[in-house]
């Protein structure tokens, strides 16, 4: 039970929420800040994790929000050896494009942010399958609309459910929880995305591509190039 | 005069759920009740919540130990619709105005079995 995208905030904050995910039942919670507040938010994280470690496993996302593709790709080649996961705030057609075509990037979180649409492709679900780009849906998107507006959320989900199931590209789900309000039990989280469309397998897969991603970051240093890795 | 009571085979078959509350603003059982029946309306339609069955059948209030109101609440569902309740309850964000967050700690065939989770 992972989830790669709590937003961060102070030590004391950070704890609480920590404390809370691990009360209902999460095993790993990736806290994720702007690149303008990851490096302040490096000088606790050992304090953290070490008042945690009975409780609950901690990370960090290093959460991108910018329009510029070429921006990104700098921050991303900055902060790559130093965070557990990279994700980049989509929305825009060209950073969305950009973000798949990055073999560096873990995550594109919500590509349909201030969309009509989807904002994913037969393309683009193709390019993200070949990078091992991640597509992140956020459970705090649903729980904080209503109406009409959640209604369509809902519909772009399932537009990206539908490209999952055709082209197999990583899809992960988290909370996206600011405050101890927006965290819900494992089961809850599981309940809402199998009534939007998802079946139980795919709810878990999706667990199981979080896991992977932090797997594979953990392995990052020694890797030569991809699928060649130095074991001693 | 009474309706004569169903036998056994014939009755709906109920399992209840325990829920934990946060809310800013103080709940009475009825104000909850009325939360989880917008809830199920608006998530899952009028046609769906009229197989759901449900019952608040107690509202627990928890010592005040934060800036938020905590609450255990037994709510009562009909079998085999638990994931619908439970998933409308979750996407309840706010109730006048002010925070509120339901979830689902535990599920149990009978009101006893709740106990574990309060």
């Amino acid at each position: 039970m992972i989830d790669l995208n709590v937003k961060g905030s102070s030590y004391d904050n950070n704890f609480i929420l920590a404390m809370q995910a691990s009360g209902y039942g999460w095993k790993h919670i990736n806290f994720s800040y702007d690149y303008s507040e990851y490096d302040e938010a490096l000088s606790f994280k050992k304090d953290l994790t070490d008042n945690l470690k009975d409780f609950i496993d901690i990370g960090y996302t290093l959460n991108i929000k910018s329009n510029n593709p070429s921006e990104i790709r700098k921050i991303v080649r900055k902060y790559r050896n130093k965070s557990s996961c990279i994700s980049v705030l989509g929305g825009n057609l060209k950073v969305n494009r950009n973000c798949l075509e990055n073999i560096q990037v873990d995550v594109l979180s919500k590509p349909y942010f201030k969309r009509y649409d989807s904002g994913l492709n037969h393309v683009l679900a193709k390019q993200a399958k070949e990078n091992n780009v991640a597509i992140e849906l956020v459970f705090s998107d649903i729980l904080k609309s209503y109406l009409a507006y959640r209604s369509k959320i809902l519909a772009n989900f399932r537009d990206i459910y539908r490209l999952y199931r055709k082209y197999e590209f990583p899809l992960i789900l988290s909370s996206g929880a600011e405050s101890v309000f927006d965290i819900k039990t494992v089961n809850d989280f599981k309940a809402v995305f199998t009534q939007t469309g998802l079946s139980d397998l795919e709810v878990e897969s999706s667990f199981k591509t979080a896991a992977d991603i932090l797997k594979f970051n953990k392995d990052r240093k020694n890797m030569i190039l991809y699928g060649v890795r130095v074991v001693d | 005069m009474k309706l004569k009571v169903l036998p056994k085979s014939q009755r709906k078959h109920n399992h209840y759920l325990v829920l934990d509350i946060k809310s800013e603003k103080e709940l009475s059982k009825n104000d909850f009740t009325s939360i989880a029946w917008d809830a199920c309306v608006r998530f899952q339609g009028e046609n769906n919540t009229s197989n759901f069955n449900l019952w608040t059948i107690e509202l627990i209030e928890n010592e005040k130990i934060s800036f938020f109101n905590e609450y255990k609440v037994i709510l009562r569902c009909q079998r085999d619709f638990e994931d619908e309740v439970r998933s409308s309850l979750a996407l309840v964000n706010n109730y006048d105005r002010k925070p509120i967050s339901i979830t689902c700690v535990g599920i149990s065939g009978t009101i006893k079995g709740c106990s574990k989770f309060i």
